[in-house]
Order: structure tokens, then sequence, then C-alpha cells
């Protein structure tokens, strides 16, 4: 798959724009705390028959967090399929390392998006979690089959026999991604999750200017872990190929002292 | 033997893939069971409130999930020794009484929808004369588990409260 490689000599894995991206991701991920959880007001109403306060309170700031995290999911989910494609159409190592980076990021960030929405689930919902939200179990379900991707490639010795299984599985895996999008709509009144924000425009100002800026500090952190775990990955090709070609050269040593003797 | 040495790591390599597919495995049967729990258990799911009014007699004592609006007028009271809070549920212009035991949800409130799991009750609720616009059909539902849906508005001024048509 890669030919005749050599371990470029390197100290990390950043560069220039990566650090760059590092940075901004980090100055950016420090103003979206202070939005979040200092500048934006919590979510208080006044029940116009009782008078009471209702409303999420301080839970509400979590959603900065939350819907920015499935967002990158959805997005870290998509690419590793697209790169599973191209795998298998093109079997080059480039789109088969962008396809596992992809993948373990999308995995950490499903992983957090389940945290973080349990956490708000408990004092919105009364709940820290709910077997009947098809929402909730899809995305369990869809970190589930990327926790079984990852199982997987570790699954054989060979770098390159485990890619073409597991971009199969990546592919059949990012078909559950609609489902959990459009579950709110498709079961409607018989799922705990509620419908689409954006989509019905019912957040504005500084509410919505905070989810969006989570977003795109999101889209750039996954941008990065994505950069690094991909360059992490190809050094790991490298060296298994390395580590090939060194065994099949001492092999030959090997037979060639025997057969002086 | 230098030949051997060689195979006896590929040997060791391989054992050492069986924890991955190990836990390949599990994950499998995991989202299996996810499947199952989602799926195979009817019950998870909510019947609106003129559903569970319409199946009453299907459901018998079952258990069962109802979705409906808290209207307002909610009074606390006393059932078989055991606190509880009775209000009216409804969806559209079709109501129900209901007997919550237990304390309800933090964000409980006249026009938040909530999902309650509870089982029919052929018989009038406790303080049913209280109740401002109760159903007063002869039978009342004993929840014991209460979830909040919250909507989808974050508009703090805009927000509006679910209302039912009076029925």
């Amino acid at each position: 798959m890669t030919g005749n490689v050599q371990m470029p000599d390197l100290k990390n894995t950043s560069s220039k724009g990566s650090k760059i991206l590092g940075v901004s991701s980090l100055v950016g991920f420090a103003v979206l705390v202070v939005l979040a959880f200092f500048l934006t007001d919590p979510d208080i109403r006044f029940h116009p028959e009782t008078g009471e306060e209702f409303g999420q309170f301080d839970a509400v700031r979590l959603l900065y967090i939350h819907v920015p995290l499935i967002s990158v999911t959805y997005l870290a989910f998509v690419i590793c399929a697209i790169a599973s494609a191209g795998y298998l159409i093109r079997r080059t190592l480039w789109w088969d390392s962008l396809a596992h980076s992809s993948a373990e990021v999308g995995t950490l960030t499903c992983a957090l998006v389940l945290a973080t929405g349990s956490i708000w689930g408990r004092p919105v919902w009364n709940t820290w979690w709910e077997w009947g939200d098809v929402r909730i179990m899809s995305t369990l379900i869809l970190f589930l089959m990327f926790l079984g991707y990852l199982a997987l490639r570790r699954a054989f010795e060979s770098p390159q026999r485990a890619a073409r299984p597991a971009a199969v599985v990546a592919l059949i895996a990012v078909l559950d991604i609609p489902l959990i999008n459009r579950s709110v709509e498709w079961w409607g009144n018989r799922t705990l999750h509620q419908k689409s924000t954006l989509s019905e425009f019912k957040i504005e100002d500084l509410t919505l200017f905070t989810l969006m800026f989570g977003i795109l500090i999101s889209l750039l952190v996954m941008t990065w872990l994505i950069l690094h775990r991909f360059r992490i990955a190809w050094l790991e090709h490298i060296e298994f190929e390395q580590g090939v070609q060194t065994a099949i050269e001492e092999r030959r040593q090997i037979d060639t002292k025997e057969k002086q003797r | 033997m230098e030949e051997l040495t060689p195979r006896q790591d590929r040997i060791q390599k391989k054992n050492s893939r069986l924890l991955p597919k190990l836990a390949g495995a599990l994950l499998l049967i995991a989202v299996a069971i996810v499947l199952f729990k989602t799926l195979g258990n009817a019950s998870l799911f909510f019947y609106p409130v003129d559903e569970a009014v319409e199946k009453r007699v299907e459901l018998q004592d079952r258990r069962f999930r109802v979705i409906g609006v808290p209207q307002p007028g909610l009074v606390e009271t006393a059932l078989g020794g055991v606190q509880v809070i009775v209000f009216t549920l409804c969806e559209g212009d079709i109501y129900a009484d209901v007997a919550h035991e237990g304390d309800p949800a933090e964000l409980f409130n006249p026009g938040v929808p909530v999902v309650l799991q509870g089982a029919w009750i052929e018989n009038d609720p406790p303080a049913l004369d209280k109740l401002l616009n109760p159903a007063n059909d002869g039978w009342h539902i004993k929840t014991d588990s209460m979830v909040v849906k919250h909507d989808n508005d974050y508009r703090a001024d805009r927000a509006e409260l679910e209302s039912c048509d009076s029925g």
C-alpha cells in the first residue's frame, strides 16, 4: 500500500498551520466558555397563569457545548464514510488514514454528546437516560458501531487487512445519522427529544450567536484533532511497513548465511 | 531455531489481537441489547392522551406511557396514605385526569408537556371537585414516573406554553 517508505525525522506531528489552528481553537474555546457560562442569560420564563419562574435555568448553557458536539460528530463520521468509500475505490493509505482518524475523533465527540446530553437531561427532563427516546438510542447505536469499527481496526495484525472490512462497517454505520437527525420529526410526539430549534428559527440574538460560535469552534477543534491523528496514523503505517521490510531483510540475511554454510 | 523465533512472535501477536475481537463481539451484543430494549418494549413509546383514552379498555390495568399537557389547577392531596398531585392532562380536546404519586419533575408546570408512566384506574381521582377543568369520566391514570418534554423554543420572551382546546 505504501511501497518503499522512510520514517520522516519528526519531533512531533505539528506544523506551522496546525499550530495556528490549535491556538485559534484554544482561544476560541475560552471565548465560548465565557459566552456560554457568563454572558448569555439563563433560560427563565414566567408562567402566564401562575407567575412562577420556569424554564431550563442554567442547564441551558450545556446546549452551547452539546449541540456543536453532535454537529461535529455527524461531520466526522460523514468524513469517515467518504474516506472509506475513497479507500474502497482507490486503495490508498491516505484515504484509509483519513477514515481511521475521523472515526476516532467522531467516536470521542459522540461519547461527549451522550455524556453532556445525560447531564442536561437530569434537571430538564428529570432523567439521566431515556430508553424510549429514539434520538438517544440511535446515537448510542452509532457510538457502539464506531467503537466496533475501532475494535475491528485493532483486531488484525496488519493495518492493510483491517482497512477493507472497516471501510464497509463505516459505510453501514453512517446510515444511522439520517435516522438520528430526523427521528424527532418522524416520531414526533412519541419521543422525548425536542424538535430542531435552528430549522424553526426559535433562537435569536446572543443565544444564536453563541450556538453558532460553538459550532465554529468545535469545527476547528475537530479539524485540529483529525489533522494530528491523521499524521499519527500515517506514521504508524510507515512504522509497520518498515517493520515488515526489516523482518524480510533479516530473513533474507538468515537464508543467505545458511546457504553459505 | 532462528527461523522459529519470528513465528513464535507471530503467535503471540495473534493472541494479543484476541482482546479487540472480544471487544467487537461484546459491542455487537450491546447493539443487539439496545435494539431489543428500544424496539422490543412497546411500553417505551408514548401514547398521546387521545390515544390512551381511546385504548383504555384494551390497555386494562397494563402500565403504559402517556404524553400530554398538564392543565392549570394542580391539586396536592393524599391517596391511600400516599402524597399525590392531581391534575388534568390533555391533547387537543381530549382530557384525562391523573393522580401522580411521588415528587413531580423540577420543571413540571401547567402548559409544559410531560411523559407519565402508570395505568388506568376505573374511578375518579381524589379531589376531583378541586380541578379546574377535569375530564370527569369516571377514570384516572395513576402514575409514578414523570419526565418533562421540553420545547425547542429558546426565545425567552416569545416562548409560548402549550394549551388545549377547552373541552
